[in-house]
């Protein structure tokens, strides 16, 4: 299986490496690139440890069973290599214990044809090969540093934008709708996963000891990111089954019963999150769960595409109902309907294509950086797109907004306290002198539907008029 | 303790000898750390806060020998010399060294997949629950 690599993983694994450690001790131009070990040298503890470990494991792992010549395992001075057949490579991720190491890189070793490691043909050393391990340091720390700028901006500004948005949707009571109680929630669970994100950077990033010391406080920010990642997607899945119910399973049916939805929404991702962790403590329990070199991952992973693959396949089931359904016969509320989840159509994938594109960084170093970039601001500005497409781009929003505007600008003595239904009647009423009895029925429905502007909803009733009259 | 060299064992080394290096630190650092192990309980053999220190002293001591005798540290002579060191005295002691790695698959795809179905279901029982309940119009 590919192991996923979140880019904020990556982040954090880079980001500790801006902390001052031992710098390495060998010049890595020349051929000795091998921990030199002098007199005045001596080998820092972390290196003991793995060579304790090393010997330890070496002493224990069962003898090489295969037939042909192999190489025999060996402690290298800094990483332990396992027995390989003759004429093949091992590899293994770069150790940290220098800071200009990137233990995103690897490290390899060749066993020759005859058996032996290979040597260095200058001075004939057992030689392991560590120079991707340091070679490209200095650039990457520098995208390094601009990627946890733009991850900290990120997030900072989708939660401006989302309190922003929740302050409108609580202000103005006129808007509330079972639609819009959804987009509260939706809100709420992508400020906290930018909040906890963004505590989650700052631990792993400053405070070292934190990490060094694998504290368990370090573990449960991890776990609660990871439960606020899933919530956010859960509630999406929440958005399209609402508007599947509304539109395609019972039509026109208003209030629907939220429970299961917040159920759905803020209980469920509770469970991949303790499995995970579970899993973690049980067979993965690396330093502050950092690593993203573990398929155990999937198991949050796995249920956020799961929940994502479903919400388009509800999407795109209104879309179709919607077309060969209602466009012979509702011709005026189909369009309406449209509007509404073209919002949520466009979101559901943007969402989720950071998720699909994840494991396929191009090689070639521009494009790999193009890549970096894209998906961090895929990953982190997520807050900000859907405040905008789910509020700031609503056109009954937008219409509240303006009205409070001109209210103040009037002066005007009380704020009209309108109910949900017959706010939008007073609305279209306001300017359009004749409309047909049957779509003031309906516009109880279309306060649930987030038109993108509301001049074409309005558009849309006058075109109705016309057909009908 | 390079200072007890005695007479014939003082040799001008230009290249490295696998077996005179492996006689020397056997000779010089393997004594030391025994009988500073012998000197502990056994039953803190495994502890690593204690036995830290002298395993250190171990390596640096046969890094020093290297040292002197022009031998690259470490090479296939500084490996036997370890694994026996750890038959002798860390045989038994619990699995520290193991690098953190994936369940085996059966379990993975266990782990894996049970959280998905469960997504799916939810998401059935959750639409089937919004499907009938009693509308208010």
């Amino acid at each position: 299986m590919g192991k996923p690599r979140t880019p904020s993983f990556l982040l954090c694994m880079l980001v500790l490496k801006m902390l001052p450690t031992l710098a390495t001790t060998v010049n890595y131009a020349d051929p000795t690139s091998q921990p030199a070990v002098t007199e005045q040298t001596t080998p820092n503890i972390k290196i003991i440890e793995s060579q304790f470990k090393c010997y330890e494991k070496m002493q224990r792992d069962p003898v090489y069973n295969k037939s042909g010549l192999y190489c025999n395992r060996t402690w290298d001075g800094w990483l332990c290599w396992d027995d390989i057949p003759a004429g093949s490579h091992s590899s293994q991720s770069c150790p940290d214990y220098f800071h200009d190491f990137d233990t995103t890189e690897k490290a390899t070793k060749y066993c020759d044809e005859t058996g032996n490691w290979f040597r260095h043909p200058d001075n004939n050393r057992t030689w392991s090969n560590y120079t991707l391990c340091n070679l490209h340091s200095h650039g990457k720390l520098k995208m390094t540093l601009i990627m946890f700028y733009l991850t900290i901006v990120g997030h900072a500004l989708s939660m401006a934008s989302l309190s922003i948005s929740l302050g409108i949707f609580f202000y103005f009571k006129s808007l509330s709708c079972q639609r819009i109680t959804l987009h509260k929630n939706l809100f709420c669970s992508f400020m906290l996963n930018s909040l906890f994100t963004i505590i989650h950077l700052n631990i792993i990033g400053n405070k070292n000891d934190l990490v060094k010391e694998d504290w368990v406080i370090c573990k449960v920010v991890q776990f609660l990111t990871q439960y606020m990642m899933g919530c956010n997607y859960f509630w999406m899945l929440c958005e399209g089954i609402h508007l599947h119910t509304l539109i395609v399973v019972a039509v026109f049916v208003e209030e629907q019963h939220l429970h299961w939805y917040y159920l759905l929404g803020w209980g469920f991702p509770l469970v991949p999150a303790c499995i995970h962790a579970v899993a973690r403590v049980k067979y993965f329990n690396d330093n502050c769960w950092m690593s993203a070199e573990t398929s155990l991952l999937y198991i949050i992973h796995g249920p956020i595409m799961a929940a994502l693959i479903v919400n388009l396949f509800f999407l795109l089931n209104i879309v179709r109902v919607l077309v060969t359904k209602l466009r012979d016969t509702h011709h005026a509320e189909s369009n309406m309907y449209m509007k509404a989840v073209r919002a949520t159509l466009i979101l559901v994938p943007l969402l989720g294509i950071h998720l699909i594109i994840f494991p396929w960084r191009p090689e070639h170093k521009l494009a790999g950086e193009i890549y970096d970039y894209i998906m961090h601001i895929l990953t982190h500005y997520q807050g900000l797109l859907v405040s905008t497409i789910f509020c700031f781009f609503n056109g009954e929003v937008q219409a509240a907004l303006k009205r409070q505007w001109v209210q103040y600008k009037a002066q005007w003595g009380h704020r009209r306290r309108d109910h949900c239904s017959m706010r939008s009647a007073s609305y279209t009423a306001t300017s359009i002198s004749e409309v047909p009895v049957y779509l003031y029925h309906h516009d109880s429905n279309s306060d649930q539907l987030n038109g993108k502007h509301g001049e074409d909803s309005e558009i849309t009733m006058l075109k109705a008029r016309e057909t009908y009259a | 303790m390079l200072f007890s060299f005695s007479a014939h064992h003082f040799i001008l080394v230009t290249t490295c000898e696998n077996a005179l290096y492996s006689q020397f630190i056997q000779e010089f650092c393997f004594d030391s750390f025994k009988f500073v192990m012998d000197a502990t309980d056994e039953k803190y053999w495994c502890d690593w806060e204690k036995t830290q220190s002298s395993y250190g002293d171990l390596t640096n001591c046969t890094i020093l020998i290297a040292e002197k005798l022009k031998c690259y540290w470490p090479n296939q002579v500084v490996d036997d010399f370890f694994i026996t060191i750890h038959r002798n005295y860390f045989k038994n002691c619990p699995l520290t060294g193991r690098a953190p790695r994936d369940p085996p698959n059966n379990v993975l795809c266990a782990f894996i997949m049970v959280p998905m179905l469960i997504t799916l279901l939810m998401t059935a029982l959750v639409v089937w629950r919004s499907k009938y309940n009693e509308g208010i119009v």
